[in-house]
């Protein structure tokens, strides 16, 4: 079974934001909310500027998941996070949880009312039936079910983003990686986010702290 | 009489006061979480892609595979050279 990842090469990342727009656009994101952004180092200093697109990692041992009050969340089959927003209660936990900065709410509300979570789907949709009305307008497109990939990956222009199953994105990061290696340039083989997000390659998800080693936790 | 009196007053006060004792447990949050569908089932909304076929998961996976590697332009290259 697949395991669906992003990976975005900072070397070729030129910060167009077009993987934002196509989120936005494909899965009809509300204003106010980004699913996936650009996020810029060092702007404007030549030779040093990095930027990189920047959604839900989809972490093997997922922190939102960790510490939703009301257990949202689920992982699929192939690795993707996702929630029930029928459950979801707007309570902020998993925005201050996760590293990625992810989950975003609405609040365009009166006294400043949240709504409920909303993130990356990897465009896998929602526990509503595939492709249905019911889960566009909650959750946007199921392209994983119409046999495709994420868009904000698949129409990425310099292929700076890609997203799938991976073991085949790690073999195609570790091909250009060679590539510029031979090349003399960029001799670097860390990707950001990848080892935070989900462990060495191979390695199963690490396993939950027990109750006992966390000071005042209960058991 | 007074006893009675005092008798059903007191049971009416315990009964109001216990009464929370037979509320329902409110695990209806988790009850509710459906089970997803596996996009391996396919989508019934005119968009999907050719060359696969529904509730067929190797099939699928092999769909998506050979999509994945459309994203290296090295692969691409490949095998636009072959054709």
């Amino acid at each position: 079974m697949a395991r669906m990842k992003f990976i975005c090469d900072t070397e070729r990342c030129i910060e167009c934001n077009g993987c934002v727009t196509a989120c936005k656009n494909d899965n009809e994101v509300p204003w106010g909310v980004n699913r996936r952004r650009v996020v810029t180092v060092n702007d404007g200093i030549i030779g040093k500027e990095k930027s990189i697109s920047v959604a839900c990692m989809h972490c093997s041992d997922a922190p939102c998941m960790a510490v939703c009050p009301v257990d949202c969340f689920y992982r699929t089959d192939e690795g993707v996070v996702l929630h029930d927003k029928d459950i979801c209660i707007g309570c902020g936990y998993c925005s201050f949880a996760c590293p990625f900065g992810a989950p975003q709410f609405l609040s365009s509300g009166a006294f400043g009312v949240r709504s409920k979570m909303d993130k990356c789907t990897f465009c896998s949709g929602g526990p509503e039936a595939n492709g249905s009305v019911a889960e566009f307008e909650k959750y946007g497109r199921n392209r994983l079910a119409e046999g495709k990939l994420p868009l904000c990956a698949e129409m990425c222009s310099t292929k700076a983003l890609i997203g799938g199953d991976s073991e085949v994105i790690s073999s195609i990061y570790a091909k250009r990686v060679s590539v510029r290696e031979a090349n003399g340039r960029y001799p670097s083989k860390d990707i950001f986010g990848w080892s935070t997000a989900y462990g060495p390659m191979d390695s199963p998800a690490p396993k939950p702290t027990p109750a006992a080693k966390i000071p005042g936790a209960k058991s | 009489m007074r006893f009675n009196l005092k008798t059903i007053g007191l049971c009416l006060v315990a009964g109001a006061t216990l009464a929370a004792c037979s509320e329902p447990p409110e695990i209806a949050a988790k009850a509710a979480k459906r089970p997803d569908v596996a996009p391996y089932m396919g989508a019934d909304n005119g968009f999907m892609t050719k060359g696969w076929t529904p509730k067929d998961e190797k099939s699928w996976t092999e769909s998506v595979d050979k999509r994945n590697q459309n994203q290296s332009e090295y692969s691409r290259f490949k095998s636009s050279v072959k054709q």
